[in-house]
């Protein structure tokens, strides 16, 4: 197993789409905070307190990196879901399944090696992506003049961090290994990269428009995706509603830990099963 | 037209026991299509062992089910002397193949591409990609992308990355295919070469003047079905035929049609064409001749491989 991972590893690194997908995210961070940085300089007047985004205290050194894992519960997934599909699916596009397979020491170890090391990397772009928002929050609050105070680096503020970074990660893994489900079932990059985008970024529609509904069909949202990753991004102390997600929180944390953790072994146990059952044939 | 007398296959009468590879009553079906049936091929230490029919034969269907990476309907495949579904890997650690054409990373290098296949692999020491590099010719070619390569070049790694195991059966599809003349001939050498060093070659090819050079033994199937399995000298003196030209033609037909070693008779040109063995053609003028049938002309010929595949298959593909 531990070979599969380094092979794995070593083609991922190698690849050119694992590093564009990093110098994305750096990009999408580094913008997201000079963007937060502007509107925090443009005085709104007359905003009732409570209401619309308390840019402020974004910027504050404190805030930086659980803001910057907000972020990531949605850029990253979209980062993962690509890196996971076409890690799976092109090996049927470029025919390398057959040879991968007969050099391996088996199905199920292969696809394991895959999964492991998609989230493996996945993890090191979420430590660069914390840096790199550490150090633009330094920044910008030291171009809006702010006191560079570190005094709320306490262990109970790492420690909560350290837990919201792996809730993040939890948030996201229900899109890879949807991502990785339709890419074994299409066999091919695209349905899993194009199905996986999709339900991110569609079902918070659609479950907006189910709440507003009312009846039984509000209660539908409980049981998806959006309502339930936003009831695990409220641990941290930034909201998801601040960038759009839903601000009425329709499930408890157990409950949204349960739903996302039996999506994600539905989507694991119907991967694992197609591909091992399959022929391969292409 | 063609009178077949029989439609047993061609069956092999060399029997030996070091046996790598042996299907027993394999048979796959996709849906109501039944891609390969009921094969028994037996591939022995030593042997270069051509594999050979029409597109759509069944040919990577049964590579696929040999490689585990299609299962069977029925039978089963026996490799190293034990049952494929016992420990697959366990037997495929021990093949290296090119599975109908070759397929790498296109953006990784030529060197790239064979680290990750050694990795995945194990206990493969990098020296042993220099090696196999260098013995197909590619080192000086190593680190270009493999998507820039040329189709000979693709073969060439195609090659160097089932010998990086060592493996004891190499199985190779269409092995010559986009390569110039003098690759070619470097590959048709190169074979029998791995089959004495490593253990056995299996060459899946339309080249059947290709498959006639290298190859010790040979199968041919159409729609899945086995039409002969035997060694390339056996089949193509099986493959023998007399051609006699004979007024009585309809007469004559029916004279030799009942006499047991004439496998075919068919017409050609103002010829009977019987596949019978060339020693036989002095009992055939004469059992004509007591019959009342002269021949004016007698010629035996040997049939190529070509002209023994185009009568098994008909000359047409599967598609």
């Amino acid at each position: 197993m531990i070979k599969l991972i380094s092979s794995e590893l070593f083609k991922l690194r190698k690849r050119g789409l694992t590093w564009i997908l990093l110098y994305i995210m750096i990009g999408v961070m580094v913008l997201i905070n000079l963007i937060t940085y502007a509107i925090s300089n443009i005085s709104l007047p007359n905003q009732p307190p409570g209401s619309g985004l308390d840019v402020q205290s974004i910027i504050s050194l404190s805030s930086s990196i659980p803001f910057t894992l907000s972020m990531l519960a949605s850029f990253e997934a979209v980062m993962a879901v690509i890196l996971m599909a076409s890690t799976v699916g092109n090996e049927y596009n470029w025919r390398t399944i057959r040879v991968a397979l007969v050099s391996c020491e088996g199905r199920m170890k292969f696809l394991a090696s895959k999964i492991i090391s998609v989230i493996i990397l996945v993890v090191i772009g979420m430590v660069i992506s914390l840096v790199v928002g550490f150090i633009m929050s330094l920044i910008t609050n030291s171009l809006a003049g702010n006191a560079l105070n570190f005094d709320f680096i306490t262990g109970t503020y790492l420690w909560n961090h350290f837990l919201q970074f792996w809730r993040t990660l939890f948030i996201i893994m229900p899109f890879i290994l949807m991502g990785l489900l339709f890419a074994v079932v299409g066999r091919s990059a695209m349905p899993g990269i194009g199905i996986g985008i999709g339900i991110l970024f569609l079902e918070p529609i659609i479950t907006s428009l189910m709440q507003n509904a009312g009846g039984w069909v509000a209660d539908i949202p409980k049981y998806l995706f959006s309502a339930n990753v936003d009831a695990i991004s409220a641990l941290s102390n930034v909201s998801s509603s601040m960038f759009g997600g839903s601000s009425t929180q329709v499930t408890s944390v157990p409950q949204a830990f349960l739903v996302l953790g039996s999506y994600m072994v539905v989507f694991i146990t119907m991967a694992f099963y197609l591909f091992k059952k399959r022929d391969v044939t292409v | 037209m063609n009178t077949e007398k029989t439609k047993k296959p061609i069956s092999d009468t060399n029997k030996g026991n070091d046996v790598i590879l042996r299907t027993r009553g394999l048979s796959k079906d996709f849906g109501k299509l039944r891609a390969v049936d009921n094969l028994n091929i037996e591939i022995r230490r030593g042997d270069v062992f051509g594999f050979l029919g029409p597109n759509g034969a069944g040919k990577s269907t049964t590579v696929g089910m040999i490689l585990n990476l299609v299962s069977p309907t029925s039978g089963s495949v026996e490799l190293f002397g034990r049952e494929l579904t016992e420990n697959p890997w366990a037997a495929l650690r021990r093949i290296g193949a090119v599975i109908e054409s070759p397929a790498f990373y296109p953006y990784l290098s030529g060197w790239d591409n064979l680290e990750a296949l050694t990795r995945s692999i194990g206990n493969i020491p990098r020296s042993k990609i220099t090696e196999v590099l260098q013995r197909v010719n590619l080192l000086d070619r190593a680190k270009d992308k493999y998507g820039h390569y040329s189709m000979g070049m693709k073969q060439r790694l195609g090659i160097a990355s089932t010998l990086l195991p060592d493996p004891e059966l190499i199985i190779l599809d269409e092995p010559t295919n986009g390569l110039d003349p003098a690759g070619m001939k470097e590959i048709r050498d190169l074979i029998p070469q791995i089959a004495q060093e490593n253990g056995a070659v299996m060459l899946c090819s339309h080249l059947l003047h290709e498959v006639e050079m290298v190859c010790t033994r040979v199968a041919i199937i159409k729609q899945g079905v086995t039409l002969a399995n035997s060694s390339i000298k056996e089949l193509t003196n099986q493959g023998q035929y007399l051609k006699i030209r004979v007024e009585e033609r309809i007469k004559a037909k029916s004279i030799l049609s009942i006499v047991p070693w004439i496998k075919s008779i068919s017409e050609e040109k103002g010829y009977l064409v019987v596949g019978a063995p060339l020693d036989k053609a002095a009992q055939l003028n004469r059992t004509l001749a007591e019959q009342g049938v002269f021949a004016s002309e007698l010629v035996s010929e040997n049939s190529s491989l070509e002209n023994i595949f185009l009568q098994l298959t008909g000359g047409k593909s599967d598609d």
